[in-house]
């Protein structure tokens, strides 16, 4: 007999959806017995490292190996040179331009790789590095992007010269990339030209690098007997990299597999196909033995995927009231040396056109400048979902200038523009459609709970005092699950994503999915989506993806998509499987599909207590009674193209104390709202929030990757790079709200990278706040002691 | 990373010898901690080599000093270095000026102005410890050109010059090089604050 | 460059490694003797994920010559799990959702390891120092330094 307390014992025996499950992956990792790229090992496996160049820009007049293969234990050394009969010298890049996979008679940025060492070991390897003797003539460089369309500018990409059609626009000078606008630019100026009150602000959004604690590398292995290519590498969108180097190598995508094993974090540094990826399989292949390739620190930091580098205006008009009438946006972006940007191929300046934010915008323009620079190639999304940092950053911190210009307080400006409940589905005046929303609710509840009233008293008297405290505010709206196909693709292949479900006769689970995980738990909660739906113990599910022999194809796990589009797959995956389980569940019992419902694991017979069938049951009929014209088994795959996007949003508040003399802050408080829609495993969700806003505040407080004039890059080690230890990173404060996305088949919108995306303007606005009765309107960043002290002298605030 | 130093020392012979000694180029070459010339290739060109030992790295460039002129009326030398280390991960530009002028007490003082230019590694892990050690480079050199042309006259301070050149290191002297590149840069903390 | 011969006790046993002078523990550890457990990050003893145990003291093994470790007592990740179970630490950190991608977490339960035995009752500001030698880019700390709190109130039960 069925009670609610048994119903309810079955549901929680589940471990589906909405609870806070502990982690399947965490048993190996706890035991040392993960297994990462550096550590697989193959007989006969050699070492591969890389010649890098001491110069951001020079040509090169020859390359000597002589002495480096003379050394024992070296068995190739390889250069542009061995890679041209086989137009393997470059490679094309996600965004339509073509990267050197080693350097083709010039360098265009410090650390390019121009010579691959194979050898016995690492040692070795590092030897012969030493002995490669390449001669250079140094060349002017150019550091600056504001100097780069300039008459004097050195022209970078003699590759390019005269191709005046970028892939993405028409170029207006050999540095120029592309231009890309969104929005209607006289419409926009007619509203700023008319306007009661403008505002603008020039703001620069520094270069970062994502710096997971694993650096990128591949083990390639060309079984030359069977004309099969395997590859373990350090990627996030394994599948992406199977079609790359078929395409690039000429072998089917049929004889590459591409298996990404564990990775060691990857936060948009493991999307792009790099040269070293490419230069081992060649070697490989050339070989005929397994090379390996990992990257070290400085090469890390040095060449593989930096984000940002966006030098923006943001201009708002608005009246007296502070109802914003339009939005300017100018972009210059920084792309280094080649554009290997990973973005959707429409899109060379990603999603930067959700920069309205959370606010009733009227009428909006986006102009975007891509330029060549001596610097690495890169722009990445870190943590986060196609320049929707840089735009949500944009958009936040010219929201504050202007609330400061006219007086209003922060909360209130965003209060009086937010888009209302009520107009959910809005579509943004930038082409956005946001799907849900409830933006007074969220701001609210962070308002209250922190005492925003109180803390403002507070700051008020500690002015008052000649003390600096800041209070920083920020209601975002991200843009993530990227994305519906009809406009998003990479390589020309839809950003669909995938799900294949199996079950066996005993009623235990195999799923594959088309993403992979990276420490955000994939293996624990996609078997809580599907224990929900098929009423099977998420502990009875396993969960597979990267190996591209045994997963369906998906674009993979970048720009917060996993939930949004493979979690999207898996459910309806899962709801395929259980609408064949409701046929044979009627066969079983004898009766017509509508006179069945479900409860929890099982089919039940409305109205007739005790006739059911629970999934286990039907599991096992499926492999030998099925209704006749039915075929057996229990599986089904799903390739979901997701209708729209989603779009998480938060309100994030931050408390800061500045110390006068030194510049130091002390982050005092940091309380962070989330709206992610339906919640699959809260444990793990506040995990991705606690590190978003780690990283976070890594971005705002201290990474930057400075260039010298001749574009050497001034540390590119953890002795300078920053990254926050146990000590100076902040307590966070979670809460949420619960706005399910209505388009996703259970509510989710992806969470990982709002804590990134969101708390970075954060600290800005809570820094500038410190500083705000002082007419100080914007402080770039990183907000680190010394660049705060200078601030606080130039203010004339130190004592003596 | 490119870094600009104006030095002055004090010499102890007059600008006559100064001049004389400044002239020879294998003569300030061995001034610098580290280095030789190698190899005259004629007409102001050299090919010389650099080893500096700083606590565990050692880093050796290759590379060839171009006498761009020689000034007598100005009593001045205008000459670049330029080397790559034997790694091929760094390399260094330095464009010296140095002149010399008489003092009022019949002695004599070299001036000089540098731009130096640092490339690679050298500049991602050094950068900012540069001017410091370019700083206490130079000062090293300094000293030993000082007593280069104490050395060119005669009695006991000629002698003990002669004596502190024969023990002069083959090579830039680690701990207490890196020792006076600390004290140089402590200083510069607080110079710069005031 | 001639090989010489290493003795030293890894997790009790005794093993034999013949090294050249200038290899680093975390290679000879990782490559020689299979226990891929430490991992690399840095190379500039920053990151503290090659963290090991040697003779009681919490070593950053990536900046460590195998040859320093002769005659040394030993202990990595592999060795922490017992025939009757995971260790107090680690199965804290399962608890508290210590670890997100898993790659710093040997490294910081060998240095949870020692700390616990330096400081047995820490709290969090004792955590936060003792373990800051340690990185992790993906859970931001704060369900480590509860993951510690509670393998420290554990172990005092236990």
């Amino acid at each position: 007999m069925d009670t609610v307390a048994d119903k309810q014992k079955r549901e929680d025996s589940l471990n589906g959806v909405g609870c806070s499950r502990k982690r399947k992956e965490d048993a190996r990792f706890i035991q040392g017995k993960g297994n990462y790229t550096d550590d697989i090992k193959m007989p006969g496996m050699l070492f591969a490292d890389m010649v890098r160049s001491p110069y951001a820009h020079a040509r090169i007049i020859s390359i000597n190996t002589e002495k480096a293969l003379a050394l024992p234990g070296v068995h190739a050394v390889l250069t542009a040179a061995d890679l041209k009969p086989l137009n393997l010298h470059w490679m094309p890049t996600l965004a339509g331009d073509v990267q050197a996979v080693l350097a083709d008679e010039k360098v265009h940025f410090q650390y390019q790789e121009v010579a691959l060492v194979v050898a016995d070991d690492r040692y070795i390897a590092a030897d012969a590095i030493d002995l490669v003797e390449v001669e250079y003539e140094e060349l002017p460089v150019l550091v600056d992007p504001h100097k780069a369309m300039t008459a004097e500018a050195p022209i970078l990409r003699e590759d390019l010269v005269g191709k005046m059609e970028g892939a993405h626009s028409t170029r207006k000078h050999d540095n120029h990339i592309f231009n890309w606008q969104a929005g209607e630019k006289d419409a926009t100026d007619r509203v700023f030209d008319a306007a009661e009150v403008t505002v603008s602000q020039d703001m620069v959004y520094h270069r970062v690098h994502p710096c997971p604690l694993e650096t990128c590398g591949c083990v390639a292995s060309m079984d030359k007997i069977n004309g099969k290519l395997t590859v373990y590498l350090t990627s996030q969108a394994p599948h992406v990299v199977r079609t790359v180097v078929s395409m690039l190598s000429g072998l089917p995508e049929s004889s590459v597999r591409i298996v990404s094993p564990d990775i060691g974090g990857g936060f948009g540094n493991k999307v792009g196909i790099y040269p070293g990826y490419v230069a081992s399989i060649v070697a490989s292949i050339v070989l005929g033995v397994p090379v390996k390739w990992v990257e070290d620190r400085m090469e890390n930091i040095s060449t593989t995927a930096f984000a940002r580098d966006y030098h923006m205006r943001g201009e708002l008009a608005a009246d007296s009231n502070g109802i914003i009438k339009a939005l300017r946006v100018n972009v210059l972006a920084d792309h280094g040396a080649f554009d290997s940007c990973a973005d959707p191929s429409k899109f060379p300046a990603g999603f930067m056109h959700i920069c309205t934010g959370s606010y009733d915008i009227p009428v909006a323009h986006l102009n975007v400048d891509g330029v060549y620079t001596n610097k690495a190639p890169g722009g990445v999304s870190y943590r986060c979902s196609f320049r929707v940092t840089e735009a949500v950053y944009v958009i936040e911190r010219t929201m504050d200038v202007l609330a400061q210009k006219l007086g209003i307080d922060k909360a209130e400006i965003r209060r009086r523009n937010f888009v209302k409940k009520e107009q959910f589905p809005y579509t943004t005046c930038l082409g956005f459609e946001l799907d849900s929303g409830d933006y007074h609710t969220a701001l609210e509840k962070v308002l209250d709970a922190v005492d925003y009233k109180g803390l403002r008293r507070e700051q008020e008297e500690k002015r008052a005092n000649g003390e600096l405290m800041g209070i920083g505010l920020v209601t975002f709206t991200e843009v993530v699950g990227a994305g519906p196909s009809k406009s998003c693709d990479i390589l020309g292949v839809g950003m669909f994503d995938s799900a294949e479900i199996r079950v066996h006769p005993t009623g235990s689970v195999m799923a594959r999915m088309g993403t992979i995980t990276q420490g955000q738990g994939h293996q624990t909660t996609y078997a809580q989506i599907i224990a929900s739906e098929l009423g099977i113990t998420s502990d009875e599910i396993a969960i597979e993806e990267g190996d591209t022999d045994t997963s369906p194809y998906g674009l993979g796990t970048y720009g917060s998509r996993s939930t949004p589009v493979g979690g999207a797959a898996t459910a309806v995956a899962a709801r395929k499987i259980k609408a064949k389980a409701k046929k044979i569940a009627a066969h079983l019992l004898e009766v017509s599909e509508d006179d069945l419902e479900w409860e929890v694991d099982r089919f039940k017979v409305k109205g007739v207590p005790g006739q059911e069938k629970t999934m286990k049951d039907i599991a096992w009929a499926a492999y030998n009674n099925v209704p006749e014209g039915m075929e057996p088994g229990l599986e089904a795959v799903d390739y979901y193209d997701p209708p729209n996007f989603t779009f998480p949003f938060g309100a994030y508040l931050c408390v800061v104390d500045i110390d006068k003399d030194t510049g130091v802050t002390d982050i005092r408080r940091f309380y962070a709202l989330d709206d992610c829609g339906t919640r699959i495993n809260p444990m793990i969700i506040d995990g991705q929030i606690h590190g978003g806003l780690t990283e976070g505040y890594a971005v705002a407080m201290g990474q930057e990757m400075p260039y010298d004039e001749e574009g050497n890059l001034l540390g590119n080690t953890l002795m300078d790079y920053f990254l926050p230890t146990f000590v100076e990173t902040p307590k966070w404060e979670t809460d949420y709200t619960v706005t399910p996305s209505p388009h996703h088949p259970i509510g989710a919108k992806g969470v990982a990278e709002s804590p990134h995306v969101g708390s970075i303007p954060t600290f800005t606005s809570a820094m500038v706040d410190a500083f705000a009765h002082l007419d100080v309107t914007h402080m770039d960043m990183p907000h680190n002691a010394y660049r705060v002290w200078k601030q606080i002298k130039a203010l004339g605030l130190l004592d003596n | 990373m490119k870094v600009d130093l104006n030095k002055e020392f004090s010499l102890p012979g007059t600008g006559v010898q100064a001049w004389t000694f400044l002239q020879d180029i294998r003569g300030v070459a061995s001034c610098m901690p580290g280095a030789e010339i190698t190899e005259d290739l004629g007409d102001g060109n050299y090919k010389g080599k650099v080893k500096a030992k700083i606590g565990p790295a050692t880093m050796a460039f290759n590379g060839d000093i171009i006498i761009q002129n020689i000034d007598a009326e100005k009593r001045e030398l205008h000459m670049i270095g330029k080397g790559q280390d034997t790694k091929g991960s760094s390399s260094a530009t330095m464009d010296l000026r140095a002149w010399v002028e008489d003092t009022e007490d019949g002695k004599s003082v070299l001036q000089g102005v540098a731009t130096v230019t640092v490339n690679g590694k050298a500049a991602s892990l050094g950068g900012r410890m540069m001017t410091q050690v370019a700083d206490q480079m130079l000062n090293q050199f300094g000293k030993s050109f000082a007593n280069n042309v104490a050395s060119m006259g005669e009695g006991e301070e000629a002698e003990m010059a002669r004596d502190k050149i024969a023990e002069q290191p083959a090579e830039l002297n680690g701990l207490a090089f890196a020792w006076s590149v600390f004290v140089g840069w402590f200083g510069s903390l607080f110079s710069s604050k005031k | 460059m001639a090989k010489q011969a290493v003795s030293f006790t890894l997790n009790g046993k005794t093993v034999d490694v013949l090294v050249e002078p200038r290899e680093l523990l975390i290679h000879t550890l990782r490559e020689n003797l299979n226990q891929t457990g430490a991992h690399i990050g840095c190379e500039t003893s920053h990151c503290g994920v090659c963290t090991v145990d040697i003779d009681g003291e919490s070593v950053k093994s990536c900046t460590l010559l195998t040859v320093q470790t002769a005659g040394s007592d030993v202990k990595s990740v592999e060795g922490m799990a017992t025939a009757d179970g995971l260790h107090v630490i680690q199965q804290a950190f399962v608890d508290e959702h210590g670890l997100q991608c898993g790659f710093c977490t040997p490294g910081m339960l060998m240095r949870a390891y020692r700390f616990l035995q330096e400081n047995p009752d820490p709290n969090d500001e004792e955590i936060r120092w003792g373990m800051s030698g340690n990185l992790c880019r993906c859970t931001g700390y704060q369900n480590i330094i509860n993951a510690v709190r509670t393998a420290a109130k554990n172990l005092q039960q236990a």
